[in-house]
């Protein structure tokens, strides 16, 4: 167990994990209490599905600083369609998507057809969705079918529903792992000359990562949406640090090829349980976004750090 | 290689002459002198905010600065409140707060050389700290946030009709040419952006090179905050932060290109002259914020995408 987690290079992320899930306990009533773990989970969904989304894409050494954007693009895009010209709640979701897909299409070709940077191409096709989102919906505003929200509060043989979605996305990743394109990720990830001469289809490979990644960018922004159950051109443009730390908290190397979904997992959960902790230790409001920054600094000094410590030894 | 580095400014140029052509057709008096005058003088504010990306893009390794936004709100803020409306005060204003922009562009430098924290990462993490920062320091000390009136003289007035600021932009952009394309030091950062490890064969030290090019970053991030004080008048949260797309958005059009090792700081110029005319006439067509987000986005992609058939 212990070898395999340090082969996978998650130890000192599993260890911010625990120092921050003890101090959460610490601090937030009942923090072990049924009500307690499904508002919590509810409320690290969206983090956890953008941060796994970030991940798979940067395993193919790649990366997308337009998921923020495309958070919001979502949101404002479910909050102008009337869920009842869709086919209701499910129509309306598969609707958001779907959208997240045919993004994930765009940056994908600009990155595989057209070889741009992907650093800086998805700059600038967040900026592009970030004018479409406002473009639909210049002020905060509108009104997403309850129903959505009410299938996202749901529970399912008395699990809930988020928890399920994650559930899903981490087996999804889990077969993709075991079968064929997993292992051309990570193959194209660490060596796209290597993988090249293998004969794997690189750019395909990398158009196939952004794909996976945006379904699950689509369902975070659903998640999103089903709980705030409104439009906001502002709603995502958080995520897109969030997503990039936690990655590199979890792990994964930038550079592409090393990493697992637990390790993003893991640093998403380290991100969102400390601003429950930022939250519940009463810290007055103004001084919340300075300390969210100081912690991530803190846990990036801290695992790279941990990773040249344990490179020497 | 040569004639491209000259015909890029020349294109650039070009371009914005055939804007301004299409502004004064679709809107009579489009063009006019004060108009120019007032273009120069917000083109001034973007030209100083790409000079940061040109030089850290330059050093590599992916570099990318998005902590300007941040920086120059800090320079704004902490100008603004040193001066407290003073003349007198104004300089030692503009000390600190390029002096706090050096700072941060210091501990950027020192993630991303010493720590080896990728830049995109060590930047935004780093701005989001500034940020934080300065809520808590803005509502905590109610500080002073007016311009004094040599501020507002410097950046809004002008010498025979050209604005005073855009003087002070040609003076910077002189240095910043000699610096990055004909100096030892220019030479340096090239090459230690164009290849670090023969570089560092070679003798140059490509850490300090690294933390000197995010070091000038943030201090010019800053001193465009300063400036920017003084043209809206007073510093705000916020005040910085529409700078941090559209700079990397001028570096980028100016041919400065990922991979590192270029420089050109002349048609980063060129482009932020061409930006701001495209920005002032898809105001007057009255168009919105998301529709120059979009545009600055497409023109992005346009110009990596043309990059990309010129090197291949």
């Amino acid at each position: 167990m212990m070898r395999t987690l340090r082969h996978a290079g998650i130890i000192p992320s599993v260890l911010m994990l625990v120092v921050v899930l003890a101090l959460n306990a610490r601090l937030q009533p009942h923090f072990f209490g049924l009500p307690s773990v499904e508002d919590n989970i509810a409320t690290f969904t969206p983090t956890i599905l953008i941060c796994l989304a970030q991940a798979v894409i940067v395993l193919s050494r790649e990366l997308d600083l337009s998921v923020g954007a495309g958070v919001s693009l979502i949101n404002c895009f479910l909050a102008t369609v009337p869920s009842a010209a869709v086919g209701g709640p499910w129509g309306l979701m598969g609707l958001g998507v779907l959208l997240a897909l045919a993004l994930g299409a765009v940056n994908g070709v600009i990155v595989t057809v057209f070889g741009l940077p992907s650093l800086i191409a998805t700059f600038a096709t967040g900026a592009v969705w970030y004018g479409l989102a406002l473009a639909l919906m210049p002020q905060p505003g509108g009104q997403i079918d309850e129903a959505v929200g009410d299938i996202y509060s749901d529970a399912v043989f008395g699990l809930p529903v988020p928890l399920l979605i994650v559930v899903a996305a981490m087996l999804l990743w889990t077969i993709l792992g075991r079968h064929r394109l997993g292992r051309r990720i990570v193959a194209v990830g660490s060596n796209p000359v290597a993988a090249y001469q293998a004969g794997i289809g690189v750019a395909g490979v990398k158009f196939s990562a952004y794909l996976v990644g945006w379904l699950l960018v689509g369902l975070g922004a659903v998640s999103i949406s089903a709980q705030t159950l409104s439009g906001d051109a502002g709603v995502g443009t958080a995520y897109t640090l969030t997503s990039v730390a936690a990655v590199v908290i979890g792990g994964i190397s930038l550079a592409g090829g090393r990493g697992t979904p637990w390790g993003a997992l893991i640093g998403a959960l380290v991100l969102g349980v400390v601003t429950n902790v930022i939250y519940f230790a009463g810290i007055p409001s103004i001084w919340q976004e300075f300390f969210k920054g100081l912690v991530i600094v803190a846990a990036l000094g801290f695992m790279v750090l941990e990773q040249r410590r344990t490179a020497i030894a | 290689m040569k004639r491209l580095s000259f015909g890029r400014p020349v294109l650039l140029l070009g371009l914005t002459v055939a804007l301004l052509v299409v502004g004064e057709v679709v809107l009579p008096g489009f063009v006019g002198l004060g108009q120019i005058a007032n273009q120069l003088k917000i083109a001034s504010f973007l030209g100083l905010f790409g000079l940061c990306q040109t030089i850290v893009i330059a050093a590599g390794g992916q570099g990318l600065d998005l902590s300007v936004g941040a920086v120059a709100t800090l320079g704004g803020i902490l100008g603004a409140g040193l001066m407290a409306g003073s003349d007198v005060m104004t300089p030692l204003g503009a000390v600190v707060a390029v002096g706090a922009g050096l700072g941060v562009g210091f501990l950027n430098g020192m993630g991303i050389a010493v720590l080896g924290v990728p830049p995109l990462v060590t930047t935004l993490a780093l701005s989001s700290v500034v940020d934080g920062g300065l809520i808590v320091g803005v509502s905590l000390v109610h500080p002073a946030d007016s311009a004094s009136p040599a501020l507002v003289a410097l950046a809004g007035r002008g010498v025979a009709g050209v604005p005073s600021v855009a003087l002070l932009w040609a003076a910077v952009a002189v240095v910043a040419i000699w610096l990055l394309s004909r100096s030892a030091w220019g030479r340096r950062l090239c090459r230690t952006g164009a290849n670090p490890v023969t570089a560092r064969l070679s003798g140059t030290d490509t850490v300090r090179v690294r933390v000197i090019a995010y070091m000038l970053s943030g201090g010019v991030a800053a001193l465009g905050g300063f400036l920017l004080t003084g043209y809206v008048g007073q510093a705000f949260l916020g005040l910085g932060n529409a700078y941090v797309l559209t700079s990397i958005v001028v570096a980028a059009i100016g041919g400065v290109t990922l991979a590192g090792g270029k420089a050109p700081y002349g048609s980063v110029a060129c482009a932020a002259i061409l930006m701001t005319v495209l920005v002032s006439l898809l105001t007057a067509i009255n168009m919105g914020e998301s529709g120059r987000q979009i545009i600055f986005g497409l023109t992005l992609l346009v110009f990596l995408m043309i990059d990309r058939r010129l090197a291949a």
